[in-house]
């Protein structure tokens, strides 16, 4: 009977509070230094940019935007990047489809394959490409016979930039994908969808977040690229949709003014690319915001 | 829709899990609950009947006519995964609407309508699935189910993450939607209570085979596996090993005896007048718990925890933590679990 174990005490109090021992309030300490170390970053984000536009006075940036030749460089960038998006868009989507969904031998060699860009030193990727297309070689005679010559033309400018965005777009698309709840796709195809169906009204609209934000980041990417374009594609001959005089994307056109010691002009002309750029930003993020734009539907509304 | 369904001998894989012989029958209006563990195969029987995995042997019929090699869209069943599987991404409106959008049904507008005022959605038709309650969330479900006029409703449990009023207004309306449309219907539940309020048959599921299946009141009455004896509120239930090693005499040696090749199960048993001296087993308090019916008080006698329900109102009073008390497992409320022993 009893025992050393206490009785069960029925609607009894609980025990007595014992005090509890003292401890050192560190929330207070982990947030400060949270905020200090995301701060230091967050200052060589923006100190850099700051920097630029206050070397570049308003009328440079206003005289830089009605120059003839600055046109025609930030014409041909945003050109060949939407085209680089747009290969993104056909070729690089499907792959990840195919790396999200399927299992098959040397999936993970292709997936190391699809990462390689990211990790090549870019002006390689432009020295590889170089050898290929230079004037005299087998590839060069047969881009100019189908009227898609490559060496020195804005075709020059969308395959460097496709090589070293697409993979941005390969692996947030597979991610994408990878992430849609199997058992509600199994919910639409039992609900009346066949496969077409269902990829095209619930997989791909779930996974269309995800994809966007690759392709911005391939975006970002192909505009940001100089490396692979000063090898294959320095100066941009007319040629296919350009046909405006001789220039060079934007990048390229400001490591010019820089090298030629033009510093006023390249800081203004870095500070207009800069908001362009920007500006697109803001606008797809207002975009998603509001509800224009499709992909964030149902996270965001009431 | 009401018709008739036969599962005939249905065998299935799932990586290295095997489903199977399953035989149903379900005329229409009849509801069949699929009972049983974590891993005893429940998800993959539905997903079986609903075209996701393929047949290894047997045959699936709807009224008379094999549909086993149609695809999942092609069988009109209502089948409702495990956590709903609503579209994140489409209103409420725009949930119910899909199945009849994508088949280009005429009058899905109304239809639509209809299938919101029944299910008291109208108010949340614009509203995204992530900013409902769960108890809106199943009735999403079950409307997008309805709206694709399913032969069959499959349903991987339907009451899970709801609170009890929500589970209770989700088995009244699955109830009457058997009772008015006919349709028959398959659930997955952990749900005794609702189990019984919904289905008329069951079916207990372990290890990919089927270990018992039987009506409600056999069920209650009579289960033959330990998970249904567990489900239908056996509050002891011991297989052989659990028995074995007993001495002579011993309150183990007793079950064993009395032991299936299952095991053996039996409600609480009766505790003698406090402090008892009367019972012939004697045990030591190891626990009393409140629950909603009263008391559990574990007992360990022979090295077996035994659970003595106590009801309302506490006489004679609960015995002591440590304390040996003594008890009877009487004889008639013994239940054999599986087959004789060999």
């Amino acid at each position: 009977m009893g025992e050393s174990i206490p009785p069960v005490s029925l609607g009894a109090g609980p025990p007595p509070p014992s005090p509890a021992p003292r401890r050192l309030r560190t929330g207070p300490l982990w947030l400060a230094l949270q905020v200090v170390l995301s701060g230091s970053l967050l200052l060589l984000f923006v100190v850099p940019i700051v920097a630029l536009f206050a070397s570049a006075p308003f009328h440079d940036l206003v005289s830089a935007s009605r120059s003839a030749d600055v046109r025609a460089a930030l014409w041909l960038t945003f050109f060949s990047s939407g085209m680089a998006v747009l290969a993104a868009v056909v070729f690089g989507i499907p792959m990840g489809y195919l790396l999200a969904r399927r299992t098959f031998p040397g999936r993970s060699i292709l997936e190391s394959l699809v990462a390689l860009p990211v990790v090549v030193p870019h002006l390689l990727v432009g020295l590889g490409l170089f050898f290929l297309v230079i004037p005299g070689t087998p590839l060069y005679r047969f881009t100019q016979a189908i009227g898609f010559p490559v060496y020195d033309t804005i075709w020059g400018v969308v395959l460097v930039m496709v090589f070293v965005s697409a993979p941005y777009t390969v692996l947030a698309s597979e991610l994408s994908f990878r992430a849609v709840d199997a058992r509600v796709l199994e919910a639409a195809r039992s609900l009346g969808a066949g496969p077409a169906t269902a990829f095209l009204t619930v997989t791909l609209p779930l996974a269309l977040r995800g994809i966007v934000a690759g392709l911005l980041l391939s975006w970002a990417r192909a505009v940001s690229e100089i490396g692979g374009l000063l090898v294959l594609a320095y100066a941009v001959y007319p040629a296919g949709p350009y046909n405006g005089p001789v220039t060079s994307t934007i990048s390229v056109y400001i490591y010019n003014l820089f090298q030629n010691g033009n510093l006023g002009d390249a800081a203004a002309v870095s500070s207009l690319f800069l908001l362009i750029a920007f500006a697109l930003f803001v606008l797809v993020r207002i975009g998603e915001r509001s509800g224009w734009l499709p992909w964030r539907r149902g996270e965001l509304a009431p | 829709m009401s018709h008739a369904w036969v599962v005939e001998g249905v065998e299935s894989d799932l990586d290295q899990f095997h489903l199977g012989p399953v035989n149903l029958t379900l005329a229409p209006g009849n509801a069949v609950a699929v009972l049983g563990a974590s891993g005893a195969g429940k998800t993959t029987l539905l997903r079986t009947i609903a075209g996701f995995l393929r047949l290894r042997k047997g045959r699936i019929l709807r009224d008379g006519v094999d549909i086993s090699a149609l695809l999942p869209e092609e069988r009109s069943l209502g089948y409702v995964p495990q956590g709903l599987g609503l579209f994140p991404h489409r209103t409420v409106e725009g949930n119910v609407r899909y199945p009849m959008e994508i088949r280009d049904r005429p009058g899905a507008k109304e239809r639509t309508q209809e299938l919101l005022d029944q299910f008291r959605l109208r108010p949340l038709a614009h509203r995204y699935p992530a900013r409902l309650s769960g108890g809106e969330q199943q009735r999403v479900a079950l409307a997008r189910a309805l709206a694709a006029d399913p032969g069959l409703i499959i349903w991987d449990e339907p009451w899970q993450g709801l609170d009890v009023l929500a589970r209770y207004e989700l088995g009244l309306a699955l109830h009457e939607l058997r009772q008015s449309e006919r349709v028959p219907m398959v659930v997955v539940t952990h749900d005794p209570t609702l189990a019984f309020s919904v289905a008329d048959s069951f079916v207990v599921l372990r290890g990919g085979q089927v270990r018992e299946q039987c009506d409600a009141a056999t069920l209650l009455r009579a289960p033959a596996d330990p998970f249904a004896a567990r489900f239908v509120g056996f509050e002891n239930v011991f297989d052989r090993d659990a028995l074995s090693a007993g001495a002579p005499g011993s309150l183990r040696a007793y079950l064993l005896d009395r032991a299936g090749s299952e095991g053996v199960a039996f409600a609480s048993p009766h505790l003698g007048p406090m402090p008892s001296d009367t019972g012939r087993w004697e045990g030591k308090v190891r626990s009393a718990r409140p629950n909603p019916h009263g008391f559990t008080v574990e007992l360990l006698a022979d090295g077996l925890v035994i659970a003595v329900r106590i009801p309302p109102p506490m006489t004679p009073p609960l015995p002591a933590l440590g304390e040996s008390v003594r008890f009877d497992v009487e004889h008639a409320t013994l239940q054999v679990l599986g087959g004789p022993h060999p």
